[in-house]
């Protein structure tokens, strides 16, 4: 029976160990990033407080950056390679150059994570306590940036490395179609070149010089504004990884085929050209940007909804093409024949049917107008717990069970524990993230470490804070649970011995194949260059007004460390500062608006 | 758990049991369409749901937010 294994491990068993070695780091930076989300949790509901609030910004950027930077990004690198050694049925060109992009982003996140981290020890000078999104004016150490660039080429160079297998294979293959993962590793590869240029021109040429104290100040909406231009754009490198998940590997276990592999292309060509041109919506109640061109991103996020849409309908497609073969019958009764027992499934599944409710306060958080209603609150936390914390992290951690014993050659420990595993991860996500949502429309704010204040209390029209607070608590207690049992089963899967009876590397077959896609699709160059100018249009306007009014290097401003001796400046700027502000601000708007308005 | 009955309930499920092919032309996702439509009702319930929420269940947001939280209505 053993030489019948076909395996991914049996075909490409060196590039099955890079594979291995990216998830296994991807798996490690979730269990650090699951620790600090339960230590925030309990912190900010009150039920269990034991750091010092001041630590709580520590705790909240090693949450971001380990689950959104590490975790994310170390798990699709893997798949990545998976899938363009399995689609274009080929070796990488290097194994060594192979190794050598996985170690840079491995060194690079572990440097970052050392300054993100020293920030809990006061003898050690140093923190990065700057939250994912590390705008100015707060300020990190030099480690923290340059780690991150070091992590970053690490991803352009596996990019490289991607592009030169897919060279390679057309050389000899000249005319035919590229195969569909190929196709969709590709283009993710593109639109993150071009989104990582916002990044990279931040860190390089404002962050880390004034981190490094070789320039004296930034301006915080310009590198902000940079910032967005990659964060947008960002959500989408996670989450198309998830999406190819979700066409070439779902149909397969529920059983049929890809509904269509040109809707496929088209998915994957639009998010290509649409992803980067959307980040300004992010800050749409950022003074100093005009609302024309808040006014263009609103629109073509809009159009971005067009292909999350069309994947909806062509993942559901698939999986009742799957259910109907399976014997399913009825408007709604196939849903039955789905194999819902088989944890990889199960939890894809479950994942697609979050997103689609994130589909609904995505919606809210893009519109300009109601975007004030939740800006900046728990709602928006809710909201992408949803999305990168449930429909991506989910998928990732099914699939998990089922590439883990294609990279190791052993069988799964337990699926039992696994199906558990995933439903309980649906389960303390429906808590948390419709408390985390309500809680917003109330104006609980996010990113504060304890949300109470004397002589106020947010109002519930239905239930209270203190329910909120415990079900975003039970809900927490609950999605640490469902990964303890993750990691049960990565390491029992680890520890077991080989397997012979593994299935095939195989993804899902097409109903209607390439051959019914226009041969444009296949036009990257042409794609991309599309992509460029959109970016183009969206960017160089408002960049060129920001950079005017508030020059390259911006106008003067604090860094802020955070330790506790600027917390304390923080403390007396606001009393001294902010009351006196605060005070004229709410006379004036005390008596002009309710004039406009009531 | 028993090995290899893992193993044997693993290679048993990974073979999607399949009653009937179903081809291109004979496939017709009429419940795909049944959830997408579901789905979109859903969307409109809740967006006209928003509107009680924004406008009628608080002042304009913009302005009772920022006065209540800090303190100042
Ligand atoms: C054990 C599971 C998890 C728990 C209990 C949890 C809990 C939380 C909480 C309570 C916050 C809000 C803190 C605040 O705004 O004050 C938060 C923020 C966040 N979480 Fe999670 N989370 C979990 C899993 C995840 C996963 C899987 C991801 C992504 C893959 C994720 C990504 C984020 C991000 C990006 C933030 C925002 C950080 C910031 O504001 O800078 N979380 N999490
Ligand atoms: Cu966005």
């Amino acid at each position: 029976m053993s030489e019948a294994r076909d395996a991914y491990i049996d075909n490409f068993p060196a590039e099955a160990k890079v594979v291995r070695a990216a998830f296994y780091s991807s798996f490690f930076a979730l269990a650090l990033g699951g620790v600090f989300g339960i230590i925030q949790t309990l912190h900010r509901t009150d039920f269990y407080r034991f750091i010092d609030p001041a630590d709580y910004y520590t705790v909240l950027t090693a949450h971001g950056v380990f689950l959104v930077i590490s975790f994310t990004i170390f798990f699709l690198v893997g798949i990545f390679t998976w899938a363009i050694t399995t689609s274009l049925d080929r070796e990488v060109e290097d194994i060594r150059f192979t190794w050598a992009w996985y170690l840079l982003m491995a060194v690079g996140i572990t440097l970052s994570g050392i300054a993100i981290l020293a920030g809990f020890i006061d003898s050690i000078d140093m923190s990065a306590s700057v939250l994912f999104t590390f705008y100015a004016p707060l300020q990190a150490h030099p480690l923290f940036y340059i780690g991150l660039v070091l992590f970053v080429v690490g991803t352009w160079l596996a990019g490289l490395d991607w592009f030169r297998s897919w060279w390679a294979w057309k050389a000899e293959n000249p005319d035919e179609r590229i195969p569909l993962p190929t196709f969709m590793v590709l283009t993710t590869t593109l639109m993150w070149y071009l989104a990582t240029l916002g990044v990279a021109v931040a860190i390089l040429f404002f962050l880390l010089p004034w981190s490094l104290g070789l320039i004296e100040t930034v301006n915080p909406l310009l590198t902000r504004t940079l910032f967005w231009f990659f964060g947008h754009p960002v959500v989408y490198f996670w989450l198309m990884p998830a999406y190819m998940m979700w066409y070439i590997m779902l149909p397969k276990v529920s059983g049929g085929k890809l509904f269509s592999d040109p809707l496929a292309r088209v998915v994957f060509v639009l998010f290509l050209i649409l992803s980067v041109p959307t980040g300004i919506h992010h800050q749409y109640l950022d003074p100093g940007i005009a609302e024309g061109f808040k006014f263009i991103a609103m629109t073509n996020t809009m159009f971005l909804l067009l292909p999350s849409l069309l994947t909806a309908f062509t993942v559901v497609a698939s999986m009742e093409h799957g259910a109907r073969q399976r014997g399913g019958t009825g408007y709604v009764g196939w849903l039955k024949a789905l194999p819902w027992r088989d944890p990889v499934f199960a939890g894809m599944a479950l994942a697609g049917l979050m997103f689609a409710a994130a589909g609904f306060s995505g919606m809210i958080n893009a519109g300009m107008n109601i975007n004030y209603l939740v800006h900046n609150t728990f709602w928006v936390v809710g909201h992408f717990h949803l999305t990168v914390g449930t429909a991506v992290a989910l998928t990732f951690m099914a699939v998990t069970y089922w590439f883990l014993p294609q990279v190791t050659g052993k069988a799964l420990w337990s699926r039992s524990v696994a199906l558990g595993q995933v439903v309980l991860w649906f389960v303390g996500m429906t808590f948390m993230s419709n408390a985390m949502h309500r809680g917003g429309l109330l104006g609980i704010p996010r990113r504060t470490a304890e949300p109470q204040y004397d002589g106020f209390e947010f109002e519930a029209a239905v239930g209270s804070v203190g329910e909120l607070d415990a079900q975003v608590a039970l809900g927490g207690v609950l999605l640490t649970l469902s990964l303890v049992l993750f990691f049960a089963n990565v390491i029992g899967t680890a520890l077991n011995g080989r397997s012979d009876a593994l299935p095939a590397n195989e993804y899902a077959e097409t109903l209607s194949g390439p051959e019914d896609a226009p041969l444009v699709l296949d036009n990257l160059k042409l794609w991309t260059a599309i992509a460029v100018v959109l970016v183009i249009f969206a960017y160089t306007f408002p960049l060129l007004s920001i950079i005017d009014r508030g020059g390259l290097l911006g106008p003067d401003v604090n860094p802020f460390p955070v330790s506790l001796e600027s917390v304390a400046f923080l403390t007396f700027a606001v009393e001294h500062l902010g009351t006196a502000a605060l005070e004229s601000a709410g006379n004036a708007v005390q008596t002009v608006v309710p004039g406009v308005i009531r | 758990m028993d090995q290899a009955t893992e193993e044997l309930t693993q290679s048993r499920d990974r073979e999607p049991e399949r009653k009937r092919e179903i081809g291109h032309d004979e496939f017709d996702p009429i419940g795909t369409l049944v959830l997408i439509g579901l789905y979109f009702l859903i969307l409109v319930a809740l967006w006209f749901f928003m509107y009680f929420v924004e406008f009628l269940g608080n002042d304009p947001t913009v302005v009772g937010l920022v006065l209540t939280v800090v303190g100042l209505q």
